[in-house]
């Protein structure tokens, strides 16, 4: 319990998505002009990545990983006909990955098409453009590093969906505000951003080495 | 085309298609390249060990001087706990990271394991006596795994060098454990205390100090206590693990 | 994502003897480079790449790879382009750029070991890189291949002008080097914020405010 609640305040605050990693970058910008659909797309992301992080570990664990297949062989797969313990899938993590990130994108697609119009039109062609969200792969692409569990990858998912969430609504929020200042003409839009988002970024760098509160 | 594109036969046997076409391709390339992918991971292994121990002599080699160095003049082992040699495992079969596993957080093997830890014996330039014992360490950082290897000394007490490395650390702090400058502070340091006991070498809190006279103790990394803390408890940790055989081949001289 | 800008630039039908290098077909390699160029203007493919930034040849590493999934990508969607189920070319377009990106993975495990240890995940991060799939959309699927080609080089080559920048100015500072040799002299202390992500997000604020006051482009803001 407490290990889940480390991995969850560290995925938020100190490897955000954004902030540490830059993953997701660009939706992130596109998106962070009003707050209202960053709120949006926000929430979205952090549903996805909760759904498919753990999917992807289940995927990791059971079919790609050196020696993952050998439940085929508890299931009765006559070892002498195949011995699954030495088969390594590992070549193929891209695509199993991003096909399950796909695959359940298109289905949480429908799903808000047909229960949130609003929230559809507000989204626009955003929405497919989480598929190719980097924050999503990238979230299943550090899974094999980290060697978490299933509970483990389930609140790291989560976490840094939330991660994100935050960092676009927040510079939203500033984006909204900047708007009536007076930054010189060049470098409006693209570069005041990005260094708004570097100052951010600093300001997350702080949580660097905080001691987590929950033991060790 | 006078195919439909957009019945359920078409759409199906498209995708078949290019999951075919996609995963002969893979298989062809992998198959192709695992080979080559596993010397290049031996590689960086026997650069590192060699590193350790031999320093500046093997700068600007090329791979192929650094393998056939290592052939010449390196002899691999396997330990147990004891210090003794376990017959028929090669340290390739050795994964460090699954070892470290075995380990309780305090360093000590957990109960019921069997712990292998792969040594590597550096011979001096054509002769038969060990000059460079060299020992794989690993361990946990601030953000990740961190691992390396220390050579001791034909004194077995006396840190030739040692190379570290990291997953995760932080750029441009903790991340500086790699750095030439940061690994050459280990070097002249000593292990054992008087009596012979392994007391480690600590890296200190702070950069900027002069520990030219404590033999137990390196300047730190500023900004990256917690790297610099995963560090001396690898350290310490793995010594412990090769005290008996550092003691055995002691008496053996 | 200004996928919209760049519907203009699709290539009408053209008669068949248009020389390989007519002007429209330079101008889709000279266009990314500066006035469209796929990271300042269009915004695209900004994810995985600041993070490889860090040093000179992880870099260079990176350029090269993105620039062979998307010139192949491209290339091999233009010629499905007519065959491919619309329903499914998202899909298909994703199993593409995963094969080539796995290629490129391997390729760079066997011959560039170090590299790919660095560019760790952010290798196959290249698949959900938007300029891929942006480009995909935008011109491959409705562009003969030889354009798609030129399309895809000089994309990618705008993509590298300016990772190449960043990380030009990243290393210098962050460690007083370039390419790995110490032009700073030894006693340099790096600086560690152009080694930590904040120096590259304002780094390329400050390269985008460079290239906007010279070439006058403005945005709406």
């Amino acid at each position: 319990m407490e290990n889940l609640l480390n991995i969850g305040i560290r995925s938020i605050f100190v490897d955000n998505m954004i902030f540490a990693y830059f993953l997701g970058m660009c939706s992130y910008l596109a998106v962070s002009k009003k707050i209202s659909t960053a709120v949006g797309l926000g929430m979205a992301v952090t549903f996805v990545l909760f759904m498919t992080v753990p999917l992807n570990w289940l995927a990791y664990n059971y079919i790609i990983k050196e020696g993952a297949l050998t439940w085929l062989n508890g299931l009765g797969v006559p070892k002498e006909f195949a011995d699954f313990s030495k088969v390594d899938l590992e070549v193929l993590k891209f695509i199993i990955f991003i096909a399950v990130v796909a695959a359940f994108v298109q289905l949480t697609e429908m799903a808000v098409e047909k229960f949130s119009p609003a929230l559809y039109t507000a989204l626009g062609i955003f929405l497919p453009l989480i598929a190719v969200n980097c924050s999503i792969l990238g979230a299943a692409l550090f899974l094999p590093g980290k060697e978490f569990n299933f509970a483990e990858s389930a609140v790291y998912g989560l976490g840094s969906g939330i991660g994100w969430f935050l960092a676009v609504v927040a510079l939203a929020a500033i984006r909204e505000k900047l708007s009536y200042s007076d930054v010189p003409k060049p470098l409006r839009g693209l570069g005041i951003t990005f260094i708004t988002v570097g100052l951010m970024a600093f300001a997350f760098l702080s949580f660097i080495g905080v001691k987590l509160p929950f033991g060790n | 085309m006078s195919l439909n594109k957009n019945t359920n036969g078409y759409i199906f046997g498209f995708a078949l298609l290019v999951i075919l076409v996609c995963g002969v391709l893979l298989a062809a390339v992998s198959g192709a390249l695992s080979e080559k992918q596993q010397m290049e991971r031996e590689l960086e292994r026997k650069k590192f060990i060699l590193q350790s121990s031999l320093g500046d002599e093997i700068s600007g080699m090329t791979k192929q001087d650094i393998a056939a160095l290592y052939e010449k003049r390196v002899e691999e082992m396997v330990l147990d706990s004891n210090g003794k040699a376990i017959d028929g495992v090669s340290v390739n079969q050795v994964v460090l990271g699954k070892e470290y596993k075995k380990l309780e957080k305090n360093g000590t093997i957990k109960k019921g394991e069997n712990i292998q830890l792969p040594i590597y014996l550096v011979k001096a330039e054509n002769s038969e006596d060990v000059q460079y014992y060299v020992m794989p360490m690993f361990g946990f950082g601030l953000w990740d795994n961190i691992w390396g290897y220390a050579a001791l000394k034909s004194d077995l007490n006396t840190l030739q060098g040692v190379v570290l490395d990291h997953k995760g650390e932080t750029p441009g702090l903790g991340a500086r454990i790699t750095e030439q400058k940061v690994q050459s502070r280990y070097q002249g340091k000593t292990v054992a205390d008087e009596s012979g006991a392994i007391v480690s070498v600590k890296m200190e809190k702070g950069e900027g100090n002069d520990y030219s006279n404590k033999p137990h103790s390196v300047d730190g990394m500023s900004g990256a206590t917690l790297t610099a803390v995963g560090v001396n408890n690898m350290m310490e940790n793995y010594l412990r693990l090769y005290g008996p055989y550092i003691e055995s081949a002691k008496q053996n001289k | 994502m200004s996928t919209e800008a760049v519907v203009n630039e699709e290539v009408a039908a053209k008669p068949a003897s248009e020389p390989l290098f007519s002007k429209k077909n330079r101008k889709l390699i000279s266009n990314p480079l500066d006035g469209d160029n796929p990271i300042t203007v269009q915004i695209l493919g900004i994810c995985s790449a600041l993070a490889v930034t860090v040093k000179l040849v992880p870099t260079i590493m990176m350029c090269v790879s993105v620039l062979f999934v998307l010139i192949f990508s491209n290339l091999s969607i233009s010629m499905l382009r007519k065959v491919i189920p619309s329903r499914i070319r998202i899909i298909v377009q994703l199993l593409i750029v995963a094969s080539l990106v796995a290629i490129v993975d391997q390729v760079l495990q066997a011959y560039a070991y170090d590299v790919s240890k660095q560019l760790s995940v952010f290798v196959g991060l290249i698949i959900t890189n938007c300029i891929i799939m942006g480009r995909l959309e935008a011109f491959a699927l409705a562009n003969k291949p030889w354009p798609s080609v030129l399309d895809a080089v000089g994309n990618g080559l705008g993509y590298s002008v300016i990772l190449i920048s960043v990380a030009f100015f990243r290393e210098l500072l962050g460690s007083g080097s370039l390419f790995g040799f110490k032009v700073l002299g030894e006693n340099y202390t790096g600086n560690g914020v152009m080694m930590s992500p904040v120096g590259a997000c304002i780094v390329l604020g400050l390269l985008i405010w460079a290239q906007r006051a010279r070439n006058g482009y403005r945005e709406e803001a």
